[in-house]
């Protein structure tokens, strides 16, 4: 008996660049992707634009972007010369689970033309990779330095369009260190844990050294080690083994850019649509989420990113935590376990958020080993959003206690 | 002095901008099919998905979208905190990002958003003059 997957979907074009081997002129690895892109889209008759899924070897952010696309599915897996296989294995579920309908693979290498470009314009990223990428090329003339620098323009932004503060903003930072206060293994747990931490005000944060105006340290996450953990299994093995299932009711990922040059609105992120899609999934909608999980590598993060879940009205997001909604013994818990600002953050933090929601919600969260009283909530669900890039790439799912 | 910061790498497909920029002409992408100006350069219009791009030149003139203040970096411009950095609206449509002149970073909230710019080119070496916006 065939397998589920069989005959889902089928490969309706192929095509190539203008020119391949040894071209005249040297190329770019971008250029050949993009040639045999619109070959493609000739050949078949299909508009670039009905492409909403892109797999690639490490191009597909920097692809979707320069082709204007919004993907649902974002695959750019890189193991070496097999990749493009796996990418149509990839391409064949994602389309019978109705996630997409129409998938690009798309490669492109000038592995000739690398060595008269001297190195450039042959790497994947956009970013720092390549000197002849978009977002090195017409960024690196200006100072940025890192996430802060470029976050900071999304506050200036929020205030100028919704007439917030600075200051409402700080009470995400007071309220999550709260969090991080009950529970030991956060670094700013107390004194003891880090000279900084324990309880901190409003002024505390707003007085702290500036990073990038408007935001202060206490406005950034830290930087620090981490390494977790999940394990994820079909309904039959979960009801079969001793510890609690979560389960995830929805899940769905986006994107609205990849160079924050791109960024067409500096006070909204793709988590709007991909919190969209995995409410969708799950049947279930923002006032459904008995607590949040949200990524805050700022607090300008989190503030926006409670707008984008449906969790507060649009320019309203801080105040979850300044009316003490998202506070110990709130109605609406985020964070609890103290977040990307006081309790822990290695560079990417999404897997911290999804650890901290199974603790939650299967009770666990006063083991001795995270927590102390207090801590523990009583949700039964909890929606956890991942931020990634410069406020461009967003995760969401929806997990559900038993 | 000789310029101590980044200098932009211009590759073959943004020789047109680089070129403008050294005498002094902000060069624009254009797409003749939809006649959408875009920014950054691309090999395909993000608009339309046409391959017919020209490239015009632009007013030269913006408003400030939104800032920041950097009080860190490192380089060159380390010695040159606090700065302020923009993004642009370009008059002809979509945006730039800037460190942004005539303006004084240590009263950032004397700055607009929405207040009126204008490019300048800092050469930065033979061939690579940097657009800078400024305040008007």
């Amino acid at each position: 008996m065939p397998g589920v997957l069989s005959r889902a979907a089928a490969i309706v074009g192929a095509a190539e660049a203008n020119e391949i081997g040894y071209p005249a002129e040297p190329r770019t690895s971008l250029q050949l992707h993009i040639e045999a892109i619109k070959n493609v889209s000739e050949q078949t008759g299909i508009p670039i634009s009905r492409i909403d899924g892109i797999f690639s070897a490490g191009w597909s952010s920097e692809l979707a972007e320069h082709l204007g696309l919004h993907p649902k599915y974002i695959d750019t897996t890189a193991v070496g010369g097999c990749s493009f296989e796996m990418h149509v294995h990839h391409a064949l579920a994602a389309i019978h689970a109705g996630i997409i309908d129409v998938a690009l693979v798309s490669h492109g290498e000038a592995g000739w033309s690398a060595r008269a470009n001297r190195g450039r314009g042959g790497r994947p990223g956009g970013g720092a990779g390549d000197p002849w990428a978009p977002g090195t090329q017409f960024t690196t003339a200006y100072g940025l330095s890192g996430a802060p620098s470029n976050y900071s323009h999304s506050m200036t932004r929020h205030n100028h369009r919704f007439g917030t503060t600075p200051e409402d903003f700080a009470n995400i930072a007071v309220v999550t260190r709260q969090w991080a206060t009950l529970n030991p293994r956060a670094v700013m747990f107390s004194k003891e844990t880090h000279p900084e931490g324990g309880p901190i005000t409003i002024e505390d944060v707003q007085k702290a050294r500036l990073i990038a105006w408007p935001l202060t340290l206490l406005h950034c996450c830290l930087v620090t080690d981490y390494g977790g953990a999940i394990l994820i299994t079909n309904p039959e093995i979960a009801r079969s083994v001793k510890t609690k299932p979560v389960w995830i009711a929805g899940a769905a990922e986006n994107m609205s850019h990849s160079n924050m040059l791109e960024m067409e609105d500096f006070t909204a992120t793709s988590a709007a649509a991909s919190s969209a899609a995995a409410y969708k999934m799950a049947g279930m909608g923002p006032e459904d989420m008995e607590m949040a999980m949200i990524y805050d590598s700022f607090t300008i993060t989190a503030g926006i990113t409670a707008e984008m879940l449906g969790l507060a009205p649009r320019g309203e997001g801080f105040k979850l935590w300044k009316d003490g909604h998202a506070a110990p013994g709130g109605r609406l818990p985020i964070n609890t376990n103290g977040g990307g600002l006081s309790f822990n953050h290695s560079g990417m933090y999404g897997q911290q958020l999804i650890v901290e929601a199974y603790r939650q919600l299967t009770g666990t969260a006063e083991d001795g080993v995270n927590g102390i009283a207090g801590k523990q909530t009583t949700a039964r669900s909890c929606v956890v959003n991942g931020t990634g890039g410069s406020l461009s790439t967003t995760g969401t799912l929806v997990l559900v206690a038993d | 002095m000789p310029y101590d910061k980044p200098i932009p790498d211009p590759s073959p497909h943004t020789k047109p901008f680089w070129e403008g920029a050294k005498a002094g002409k902000l060069m624009l992408p254009r797409c003749t099919n939809c006649n959408r100006v875009h920014w950054y350069p691309r090999l395909i219009c993000p608009n339309c998905h046409s391959r017919d791009l020209e490239w015009i030149e632009g007013s030269g003139e913006g408003r400030i979208h939104t800032f920041a203040v950097q009080h860190r970096a490192f380089g060159g411009w380390a010695g040159e905190t606090p700065f302020v950095t923009a993004y642009i609206d370009l008059n002809e449509g979509d945006r730039m990002l800037t460190v942004l002149r005539g303006v004084d970073p240590t009263k950032p909230e004397e700055i607009k958003i929405g207040a009126k710019v204008r490019v300048e080119f800092e050469p930065a070496s033979e061939d690579v003059h940097i657009p800078f916006w400024r305040v008007v």
